[in-house]
């Protein structure tokens, strides 16, 4: 590693004014779980790195409200959203992803902001956040604006965020009623793994048909990604198994997989099909559960 | 054996605490006043010229005090056997990792901020990195000219081949043949014949403590070292070699050591390091990076196994022939034979009359291979195993039953003629079998297969154990012998405590350094509670002889009339004295201390061994090709077992490395460089990927180690993978012939299958 200035300030303000003198030369510091990989390999270099745990208890970055829908304050663990009651009970699909990541030593320092700035295609709640209509609350000295998760997601650990601004709350709208939601991650390896392929779901249905669909893809192309040709071939249709299998079989055009130790691109596309038929199928019976018919 | 209080008791480690509290302190945490910290330059190149190199940016550094190229060092190479690796690379570059410049600065950011200040410029050179390639006549050779290479001779415990050193085949390094009976003969008794061939990857042996070496030079030229290697005394011999000193002049010092499976047997970074202290004139420290470990350490063998076997009639085997191929990497000096002796295992645990195994260790421009637990079986037994379920196949017969009609039975000679007592290899099988319930129903999609292995215990090289009584009358065992985390210290302690029958508490046991231990092979090849077990018991002995005459004297008995029994002597009177008692005695006499050092050489052949059979239950999913492992049946012919908690430790922690070996690990190497650099891309399994664990243990009293005692280290890793591959197989009827068994492989084994069939 080599050496950097190291800086904590005590308030959001402060923290955003360093960011605004230092720009492209700092790099902040949440969680570490990313960055300091990075560091370590000297792919990373920053002058100043700005720690925020002097801010880990400032209610709008650390705290959980619910808001019509859901704020979460970005400097929340994966540990805190994977075991928030709130969570837990309005938002399962959360609580099940964030169990996902990684082991629970990397889940206690990860923070959501911190791990969405860092933007690993491979990561688990990018698809869930997306299938949940996630929009990110972003502040600079110059003021706040959201960013649709949709736009966020530039390219391979790229983000639509400035070098001046920090997400400070991730924004989840309220749920169609009734929704059905579920993540698949398909760990061929080990169980401490990134995912060769992750799919998240989320289906609502009027009576017999699909009203809502999202589907969304991690561990699939440069980016997260949206699977919008199967949410089409899903939209106002039944959901029969042929329905399912045949939307899903869409997803192998959606997806560009790059290879790497976890599946070669040919068999991440082909995997891409066969959980994205099996996630939705699963979103489908908890939606039929809720409404009624299950 | 009713009597025993300490041996066959579970005893935790005895070092144990001191680790879990993170007080012990290992070599990487060894502070020196005015240490700096060394680091290497590796080569990108897994083969070229070195053309020159430029450190004047680097010398320049503040805080850098040497900067050493392979061009300033004496013209000698190191090795463990055959004595050919440069401490850094001259002239050349044969790996991919290949240490070029050393570096010695005052913390590690400034040596490697240094590094990047280093301008080599090289020249590719062509390079071959499949063993079988490298053996062509057209194949660029690793090394030009190995005349000038030295190695000692072949040592006797060695199975007996016939060895040829640097034969003229290009790039091998050693060619051995093991034969028993006429081959030719036996396979035109054969009916059938069949042929399969292998291939296994490389694959690290994962211990939590990477390579770590700390050198001092003492004023007077004398050289402290502590290193993390299992083989201390070893260890002096060869890195006093590699500095032309004599031993005398180096002495090894002790530090725990995280783990070891193997591959902790070599000098690794500790001449570069003493170089470097030299070249600074201050005391260096070196720790590997896990990337520099799974990029540059000594990983274990990768392979080609060729096996050809000749059934008759009725199923049983008449001939075998093996042709194993041994990638060793760029250089051979990370191993302690010729050979890799776990080649006497290509005929398996069965009963055949006629064998011949070919073995060829080859040079590659990949990283140079070492030693891991049972070297060279894993990758043997992956191939014999396979293809004895492929034969069976073939035979149409049931996996279980066409080993049964071959197995050793007692009376039978190995496949390489040994004449073993107490055979139980059939036994150990419907052992297996019945715990894992070979012959129940199946779902759809689940299989399982059989793996199965042999190993005798280790009996070679002179152990030693000193029992000494302090001046305060504590009682101490030291032994040369380093634990790797195996709890060879606590099973040595049960020793004494069992022949003195005191409590085990009462015995403190340290390792010495080379300068204050009596000399001791050390750890390695399931030796050291057959070892350094007798020789402690040899030690209990003496000491018990020579308190004994001080007990006579005490009790003003003559020493004939006095015995030892239970703690305590007592004479033909009735009269007892309790140890303490007497110890306390000689400290108020001041009579203390005494030692008494017990020596022991295996006089004979061991005529034991230890059969291993394991039955793998698998799942796999057919749209994935993802395979879970439900259950592991683990079943061993095992002798008296010394302390249960850390014989199951070694069972289960063998186990769990086969389950790696079997489905996730192995060195991705492409053009030669290791691309799965760090822990997240090289996967180990965690405690969530174990599957349960079902042990059966068949007790007999035939173990040459004290209490006739056996081995246990190295047998539950090997047969792992193919008792996996041959359920996968099972369940949905795809083979595969190499490692691991990734779910993408038999995703793609599966659809070809499946289009096959379509095609029919």
């Amino acid at each position: 590693m080599i050496a950097f200035e190291y800086i904590e300030p005590e308030s959001l303000e402060e923290a955003l004014a360093l960011l605004e003198q230092h720009g492209e030369d700092a790099k902040v510091l949440a969680g570490g779980t990313g960055l300091v990989n990075l560091m370590k390999q000297r792919l990373v270099q920053p002058t100043y790195l700005i720690g925020l745990r002097r801010l880990a208890h400032s209610p709008e970055l650390a705290e959980i409200r619910p808001n019509g829908g859901l704020t979460i304050g970005a400097l929340c663990s994966h540990r805190t959203v994977e075991t928030s009651a709130l969570i837990q009970h309005r938002l399962p699909l959360l609580a099940t992803t964030f169990q996902h990541v990684a082991s629970v030593r990397i889940r206690t320092a990860a923070t959501i902001g911190g791990s969405l700035a860092h933007a690993d295609p491979n990561q688990d709640p990018p698809p869930a956040l997306l299938v949940l209509d996630a929009r990110l609350r972003v502040q600079s000295t110059h003021g706040e604006r959201e960013i649709d998760l949709n736009d966020f997601f530039v390219d391979y650990y790229e983000t639509a965020l400035e070098p001046e601004e920090l997400i400070t709350t991730v924004v989840i709208p309220p749920q169609p009623t009734g929704a059905g939601t579920a993540f698949s991650k398909f760990l061929p390896q080990t169980h401490d793994d990134y995912a060769t392929v992750a799919v998240a779901a989320r289906i609502s249905l009027d009576g017999d048909t699909i009203a809502h669909a999202r589907i969304a893809l991690g561990a699939a192309a440069a980016t997260p990604l949206r699977a919008k040709a199967v949410e089409t071939a899903l939209q106002g249709q039944t959901p029969t198994p042929k329905l399912m299998r045949d939307a899903a079989a869409l997803v192998a055009e959606e997806v560009d997989p790059l290879a790497d130790f976890r599946g070669s691109a040919e068999y991440k596309r082909d995997m891409a099909v066969v959980f994205t038929q099996r996630t939705i199928g699963q979103a489908v019976t908890r939606a039929r559960e809720a409404s009624g018919n299950g | 054996m009713a009597s025993l209080v300490s041996v066959g008791r579970p005893a935790g480690h005895v070092e144990g605490p001191s680790k879990v509290t993170g007080q012990a302190r290992y070599t990487a945490d060894i502070r020196l006043p005015g240490l700096l910290y060394g680091k290497c330059l590796r080569s990108p190149f897994p083969h070229a010229r070195i053309v020159s190199i430029d450190t004047a940016q680097a010398k320049a550094l503040a805080g850098v005090h040497a900067v050493i190229t392979g061009a300033e060092l004496p013209d000698r190479r190191i090795g463990r056997f055959f004595l050919d690796k440069p401490v850094l690379a001259r002239d050349v570059v044969r790996f991919a990792g290949e240490k070029v410049v050393a570096v010695a600065a005052e913390s590690m950011d400034i040596a490697e901020e240094a590094l990047t200040r280093i301008a080599v410029e090289y020249e590719a050179l062509p390079a071959v990195f499949d063993p079988v390639e490298a053996m062509q006549g057209n194949a660029p050779r690793v090394h030009t000219d190995t005349s000038a290479y030295t190695h000692p001779p072949v040592p006797d415990f060695v199975h007996p081949g016939d060895d040829r050193l640097y034969p003229d085949i290009p790039n091998v390094v050693s060619q051995v043949f093991y034969t028993h009976g006429d081959v030719e003969a036996g396979f035109s008794q054969a009916t059938r014949e069949f042929t399969h061939t292998f291939t296994i990857p490389p694959v690290h042996q994962g211990y939590i403590e990477p390579h770590a070496s700390v050198v001092q030079i003492e004023p007077d030229g004398k050289v402290n070292l502590w290193i993390s290697n299992k083989t201390p005394f070893v260890a002096r011999s060869q890195f006093a070699a590699a500095l032309d000193v004599t031993e005398d002049r180096v002495c090894v010092n002790t530090a725990p050591i995280g783990g070891d499976f193997g591959g902790k047997g070599s000098l690794m970074d500790s001449v570069v390091c003493y170089h470097l202290a030299a070249a600074a004139g201050r005391p260096v420290k070196m720790v590997m990076t896990y990337t520099e470990e799974l990029s540059a350490g000594n990983p274990r063998h990768p392979a080609v196994i060729t096996l050809r076997t000749g059934v008759d009639a009725s199923g049983r085997i008449v001939a075998r022939k093996a042709k194993l191929v041994f990638s060793c990497g760029a250089y051979s000096a990370f191993t302690p034979l010729h050979t890799v002796h776990g080649s006497v295992h290509a005929a398996g645990p069965y009963r055949m009359p006629n064998v011949e195994i070919e073995v060829f260790r080859v040079y590659t421009n990949t990283v140079p291979a070492g030693h891991m637990r049972a070297p060279g079986a894993p990758q043997i037994v992956f191939g014999v195993e396979s293809h004895m379920d492929l034969i069976a196949q073939e035979l149409g017969l049931d996996p279980l039953e066409f080993r049964l009609r071959n197995t050793l039975v007692e009376g039978d000679a190995a496949p390489l003629g040994e004449k073993w007592k107490k055979i139980r290899c059939k036994e150990t099988l419907e052992a297996a079998a019945r715990e894992a319930e070979w012959d129940t129903e199946k779902a759809a999609h689940i299989g399982r297969g059989i793996g199965m292995y042999d190993r005798e215990p280790g009996a070679f090289g002179p152990s030693s154990a000193t029992l000494s009584i302090a001046a305060d009358a504590t009682l101490t065992l030291m032994t040369g012998a380093a634990d790797t985390g195996t709890g060879s210290y606590t099973v040595l302690q049960q020793v004494v405590a069992e022949e003195l029958q005191i409590p085990l508490e009462s015995v403190r046991v340290v390792q010495g350094s080379t300068d204050s231990a009596q000399w001791e092979v050390g750890a390695g090849g399931s030796r050291l509670t057959h070892m350094a077990g007798q020789a402690t018991l040899a030690a209990v002995q003496k000491l018990k002889a020579g308190l004994t005459a001080f007990a006579a004297r005490h009790m003003e008995s003559p020493p004939e009339q006095v015995a030892y029994r239970a703690g305590e002597f007592v004479n033909t009177n009735g009269q007892r004295l309790a140890l303490p008692r007497l110890m306390a005695a000689l400290a108020d006499r001041e009579e203390l201390p005494l030692r008494y050092t017990g020596e022991y050489v295996a006089e004979d052949p061991v005529e034991v061994t230890s059969f291993c059979a394991q039955i793998a239950e698998v799942a796999v999913d057919p749209a994935t090709g993802q395979v879970t492992l439900k259950k592991l049946t683990t079943a061993h012919d095992v002798g008296t077992i010394l302390n249960p908690l850390t014989h199951q430790g070694q069972v289960e922690g063998g186990a769990i490395q086969g389950v790696g070996h079997a489905l996730t690990e192995h060195l991705i190497v492409q053009d030669g460089a290791v691309t799965n650099v760090h822990l997240g891309d090289y996967k180990l399994p965690t405690s969530m990927d174990i599957p349960e664990l079902k042990t059966v243990l068949g007790e007999s009293n035939a173990g040459p180690a004290p209490y006739a005692g056996k081995a246990i280290g190295e047998h539950s890793n090997v047969a792992v993978p193919a008792a996996v591959a041959n359920a996968v197989f099972d369940a949905v009827g795809v083979r595969l012939m190499d490692l691991p068994v990734t779910a993408e492989k038999v995703y793609a084994a599966l659809r070809e299958k499946n289009s096959a069939t379509r095609n029919d």
